[in-house]
């Protein structure tokens, strides 16, 4: 028995790596441990459908309320809104819930398994990963309604174009990976960050083109703001949801902005690098704090 | 913050077998710990939040509050051994097993492990309450680093082990704590590992699962296994663990047999104890005086 070969670990200090030692340490542990982040996006399936009892009935019903009310305060009570405003609105309120229950989800993913973090060495920066992930089959429910509605309402808007749907999805879910990796890293140090976060999001979605079109703005009126509305990435994605969907600038549907989403990536990809950098610096601090 | 950055961290060098070094690769030990140390840094406590942290920034020029947890700490563990590790609370018997998990990081000092390492720290804590018994044990295989295939292969042993019957398809939230401490055990001891490292696991669980439990630990230690367990049950330690560490307030007191080391752990608290009761009484005394 004694000689049977092992691999000798060693646990100790050395001296601290480099950035991109760590980001490609990161990355190399995400991709290892894929089978974990596929058990915890399944978990958290199970735990949806399972706690409540119409269970994955709300993934669908969820989005469709939330668009009555946008529609009631928009179309009806203030008289706004185009034509088919309740396609355009749900165009954007699918992405849009699947990016703030990503960002919600993911910032309490590291500190509610606190327990296991004590416990278990295994790479954290899997959990993140897998809350981001686990919005993306909610998205995936909510297209569901999304179609439906448009053959039965809208279905002079179905085109091809529709399925460019998935490429939007990508850039979104890459640009939202970078920013849950970080904040679920920062709120190990920060306990408060959900509270903060919350109203962060809210505001963002308000800034963004979600229930009013981009044209709609008077340039005029806001000057140099105009042109800093432009650097938000969920102009771009919103726009090329619409485009998709809705309607491109020519009225009827067509392709999204290639241009802006191919920059959104490249800069996704970066804010990616950065996010796991810091996550990886700060992650053996998480059992001391924890 | 900026401190933490500054930390160092910890290496492991690949465990496949790629890895492995030419030559003799029995070292002879299954655990070596060198003269390690663990440095809290004190300003970092649970749960901060902005405020208190722009409350603290103003204090950080006054003293560097690090505390060490633990400090020249130096042991072996051998094959087929088993170490306990006793002391009174405090002393950093929990620390030195999560050192020693790879969970945290060294501040001086370092550790080798030959093998595969199990860690059952806090039986259960780690369960997802709101998943069976049975998503958890692929869960736990999944942190654990363990191929889905394998686990599905000892899936029905744990399960046995375990004896939690047709609770294993309910969630664990309706599970007694002793049902959770066998299922976490269970799964802990399942995986086959070289050195396996336990945190007060068999006070819990009826006294079937005791005997079922300690016969399991003999097992290990007979194959070879270096077993270290943190407990507060004197006498498994000394009955079941062929050697004895006495650790307080970070250091290593005493080391050797466990009737020794546990008879001096005894005798320690008995006088900290007296000492802690003639200090209320002068209090009392002053007091009414």
């Amino acid at each position: 028995m004694a000689t049977t070969t092992r691999p000798v670990r060693r646990i100790q200090t050395r001296a601290r790596p480099g950035p991109i030692e760590l980001v490609v340490e990161g990355l190399r542990e995400i991709w290892s441990r894929r089978q974990l982040a596929r058990y915890l996006v399944q978990a958290d399936m199970i735990k949806h459908g399972a706690n409540t009892v119409l269970g994955n009935i709300w993934w669908v019903l969820d989005p469709l309320l939330q668009m009555a009310v946008y529609v009631l305060f928009v179309a009806v009570i203030l008289g706004k809104g185009g034509a088919d405003y309740p396609l355009f609105v749900f165009a954007a309120i699918l992405p849009w819930k699947w990016f703030s229950s990503s960002m919600s989800d993911a910032i309490l993913s590291v500190t509610s398994r606190e327990a296991i973090i004590r416990q278990v060495k295994f790479p954290a920066i899997v959990l993140p990963v897998a809350a981001t992930a686990s919005g993306v089959v909610s998205f995936l429910f909510g297209l569901i309604p999304l179609f439906a509605m448009m053959l039965l309402f809208y279905a002079d808007r179905i085109t091809p174009y529709l399925l460019l749907i998935p490429a939007v999805a990508a850039v979104q879910f890459f640009f939202s990976l970078s920013l849950c990796i970080v904040f679920a890293a920062i709120n190990v140090f920060f306990r408060d960050l959900g509270n903060l976060e919350r109203h962060l999001v809210r505001l963002w979605f308000y800034l963004s083109p979600a229930l009013y079109a981009t044209k709609d703005l008077d340039p005029a009126k806001y000057g140099i703001l105009a042109e800093l509305y432009k650097l938000n990435p969920w102009v771009v994605l919103f726009e090329s949801y619409h485009d998709v969907i809705y309607a491109g600038p020519k009225g009827v549907p067509g392709p999204p902005d290639w241009a802006g989403l191919g920059i959104l990536l490249l800069v996704s990809f970066i804010m990616i690098g950065f996010a796991t950098f810091v996550f990886k610096r700060l992650e053996p601090a998480f059992a001391k704090v924890l | 913050m900026v401190s933490i950055l500054r930390k160092s961290r910890t290496e492991f060098s690949p465990a496949g077998p790629a890895s492995l070094p030419a030559g003799p690769v029995d070292p002879g030990y299954m655990m070596r710990v060198e003269d390690l140390g663990i440095r809290y840094d004190l300003r970092l406590t649970r749960k901060t939040t902005i405020r208190g942290t722009f409350r603290n920034l103003t204090k950080i020029s006054r003293d560097d509050r690090s505390f060490w947890a633990l400090r020249n700490v130096s042991f072996e563990v051998a094959h087929g051994e088993s170490l306990a590790i006793i002391g009174p609370n405090g002393a950093g018997k929990s620390t030195l097993l999560q050192v020693m998990a790879g969970i945290l990081t060294p501040s001086e000092g370092r550790i080798e492990v030959v093998g595969h390492i199990s860690t059952l720290l806090t039986l259960g804590a780690g369960f997802d309450v709101e998943l069976s018994g049975r998503d958890n044990i692929l869960l736990a295989g999944a942190f654990m680093g363990i191929d889905a295939r394998e686990m599905r292969e000892r899936l029905p042993g744990i399960i046995e082990f375990a004896d939690i019957g047709q609770f294993i398809d309910a969630q664990i939230r309706t599970y007694s704590s002793g049902m959770r401490a066998r299922l976490g055990f269970s799964i802990a001891t399942a995986v086959d590992p070289d050195v396996l490292i336990i945190d007060e696991v068999l006070g819990t669980g009826d006294a079937v699962f005791r005997v079922k439990s300690q016969r399991r630990v003999m097992e290990l230690a007979k194959a070879a296994k270096g077993i270290v367990m943190v407990t507060h049950d004197l006498n498994w330690a000394e009955e079941f663990c062929n050697r004895a560490m006495l650790l307080e307030k970070g250091r290593i007191i005493a080391e050797g047999s466990p009737a020794e080391v546990v008879a001096l752990h005894r005798e320690r608290s008995d006088r900290a104890r007296l000492e802690r009761d003639a200090e209320i009484a002068r209090q009392v005394a002053a007091a009414t005086a």
